[in-house]
């Protein structure tokens, strides 16, 4: 069965160069969100078992997201996907519950890299 | 000829963008050795006789600021202008360690400074994807305490568009936004939608 | 291009050319450094720049040196938020003024193959030249300024016109007789004004004040701007009760309507004082004295006032 993925970003170029940067031979099914509470919308139909996040989105951003998601329990791998790589950016995130971190503009090695080491099955 | 973006070209100008003042924020962050966070909410490409009121609307009407100019040259060419609020100008050097109160100088090579990196790190970051080199001109200031509505004349401009990039610079808990404006004549702004363009294809 | 060319080139170039790696140890420096600086590129090269130039700004320049390895993009300075970056002589001896090269620098990242800025290359500039016409031009805007009659913010005429104004029409009073009146006024709270709106609000303040009351004057009447937020009027051929009217009519002017400030709104009022000039004045300053203390009684009394001096009441404070 493919894995639901989840990819937030305001940005359908973003949107598009991350889903490109994915490993092929990981079977997924990818849904699109524009900003944060898309996201959650998304995430609460079940469609987010890992999510890509943008930080900087309109309406809900990346921090706010994984508070909600912090709050209603975190049943997600969240991987966030940021121009902005400076460590304290980093930490916040991960303490906000973030697995991951991954820098714009998304090299596909880091992606596959990263999956493997969570043990995704590719 | 039309210089609008569509919203695909929009949307990856901007994205590319936001990739460069990122790496700008982070490699930012290591100088002022304070947390830089540097969004770009706004692109837009206003005609000549809009340009005014388009820089008035984003600045916001009748505030007061100081600007700074820099030329750059190669396949893409033209101005790009740093527009300071006034409370921001204090802020900053507050935080980049001036402890006591600074001269009129330093304040100057301060705003000099920051307009410098901005400007170099969003436009070779744009320059990155054409994948070809800029150079600069040194920077001067361009207007000191003024109304933003008087900063640019608009039958003063020779060239018919504008890139205007919006960008907010947060330092720490503070507030400071400047905003960034790039001129560019017509064959330069074909040229940067051509390689938006090639870029997009890419992908 | 041969590498004796490229030598040759960086030699003879006419600027000053050096470069440092990551620990400021100098890479390059060119005979135009050598030959300002008195050191020989055999003397410095290997050698760090802060210890062969020990009278360097070292934590100023030592920290740009490390923004271009870090950010990799080119920097400047300019002389005029820094006049020099190396003490040289410069060659224009018999100009006053400037006591050093005025320099302007370019520091360029030269990046190795790993992408990463190996060396920061620098350009010295020698614009003592611009720095002189700058210097010159300066003056003389300054000198055309004190030569014209206008005050630069209001365009009324300024104080050193005013001043020679009321003493040909005292001159001309003590010669032919008639009467002379004079109002001195000053805006009420202006320094408020500055606090609370910037200086910006408070020019707009003067421009439109004075743009008032430049506008319902009589046409015989002389309006100038006296000193910072004070003004004068000349009014030749008027008594007192004539006087009077005229200064209540532009109080009440000024008062009528704030000034509009971008979205702001500020009010304005006055404080205005007048006198008579008699047989006892010996001079423009005396008449200028009696108008300035019913002035000062104006604003004692509560500002936006208008009062005709009385030796009787208006005593020496």
């Amino acid at each position: 069965m493919p894995t639901p993925i989840l990819v937030c970003d305001d940005s359908a170029m973003a949107r598009k160069m991350l889903i490109k940067a994915l490993p092929s031979s990981w079977n997924v099914e990818i849904t699109q969100a524009a900003n944060g509470l898309e996201a959650l919308e998304a995430y609460r139909a079940g469609k987010a078992e890992v999510m890509f996040l943008d930080l900087t989105m309109p309406e809900l951003d990346g921090y706010g997201v994984l508070e909600t998601l912090q709050k209603e329990g975190l049943n997600s791998f969240v991987i966030v996907v940021s121009a902005d790589i400076q460590p304290l950016a980093q930490e916040r995130v991960k303490q906000l519950g973030a697995i991951a971190f991954v820098k714009k503009p998304v090299n596909p090695a880091d992606v596959e890299g990263l999956l493997r080491q969570y043990g995704v099955e590719l | 000829m039309s210089q609008t973006l569509t919203s695909d070209q929009k949307d990856a100008l901007q994205e590319v963008t936001n990739i460069a003042m990122g790496q700008a924020a982070s490699t930012l962050a290591t100088i002022l050795s304070t947390f830089v966070t540097i969004s770009v909410p706004r692109i837009n490409i206003p005609e000549v006789s809009e340009i005014g009121s388009a820089i008035s609307k984003m600045v916001g009407n009748g505030k007061e600021v100081t600007a700074v100019r820099q030329s750059f040259a190669g396949h893409l060419r033209g101005e790009a202008i740093i527009i300071y609020g006034q409370e921001g100008c204090r802020d900053l050097a507050d935080l980049m360690g001036y402890d006591e109160d600074i001269d009129q100088s330093a304040e100057r090579e301060l705003l000099l400074d920051i307009a410098n990196v901005l400007i170099g790190a969003c436009l070779n970051g744009i320059a990155d994807i054409l994948q070809t080199g800029l150079t600069f001109a040194p920077p001067s200031i361009m207007a000191e305490r003024v109304i933003i509505n008087s900063l640019i004349d608009p039958t003063q401009l020779t060239w018919n568009n504008a890139l205007l990039v919006e960008v907010n610079f947060t330092l720490e808990a503070r507030n400071f936004s400047c905003h960034l404006v790039t001129l560019m004549p017509e064959d330069s702004i074909e040229r940067l939608k051509q390689a938006i363009d090639t870029f997009m294809e890419n992908f | 291009m041969s590498a004796s060319l490229r030598d040759f080139i960086v030699d003879e170039v006419g600027v000053g050319l050096f470069a440092v790696d990551r620990q400021m140890n100098l890479l390059l420096w060119n005979r135009y450094m050598a030959n300002h600086s008195g050191r020989t590129a055999d003397q410095v090269l290997g050698h760090n720049l802060f210890e062969v130039f020990p009278e360097l700004p070292r934590k100023w320049l030592e920290k740009k040196i490390q923004s271009v390895f870090i950010l990799k993009n080119f920097a400047f300075t300019s002389w005029e938020q820094r006049p020099w970056l190396f003490q040289f002589d410069h060659n224009r001896p018999i100009t006053g003024g400037i006591d050093y090269m005025q320099q302007n620098c370019t520091f360029m990242p030269m990046k190795g193959e790993n992408g990463e800025v190996e060396t920061v290359c620098v350009v010295l500039f020698d614009v003592t030249d611009a720095a002189i016409y700058q210097r010159m031009l300066k003056d003389a805007m300054r000198r055309v300024e004190e030569a014209s009659n206008r005050d630069g913010l209001t365009g009324i005429f300024n104080r050193r016109y005013i001043e020679h104004a009321l003493t040909t029409e005292i001159k001309r009073v003590k010669r032919y007789g008639g009467s002379l009146a004079l109002t001195l006024f000053d805006l009420d709270h202006f320094k408020k004004v500055n606090d609370t709106y910037g200086h910006l609000g408070g020019d707009e303040v003067l421009k439109e004040v004075s743009q008032r009351v430049a506008a319902n004057l009589r046409e015989t009447d002389i309006l100038g701007r006296y000193g910072g937020e004070e003004f004068m009027i000349i009014m030749p051929a008027t008594d007192q009760e004539q006087a009077y009217q005229v200064a209540e009519r532009l109080r009440e002017l000024v008062a009528a309507e704030p000034v509009i400030f971008g979205e702001i709104n500020i009010p304005a009022t006055t404080s205005m004082g007048l006198t008579l000039q008699a047989d006892h004045h010996e001079s423009a300053a005396d008449l200028i004295h009696e108008a300035d203390l019913a002035l000062y009684y104006s604003k004692r009394n509560g500002r936006n006032l208008v009062t005709c001096y009385d030796p009787a009441v208006h005593k020496e404070i």
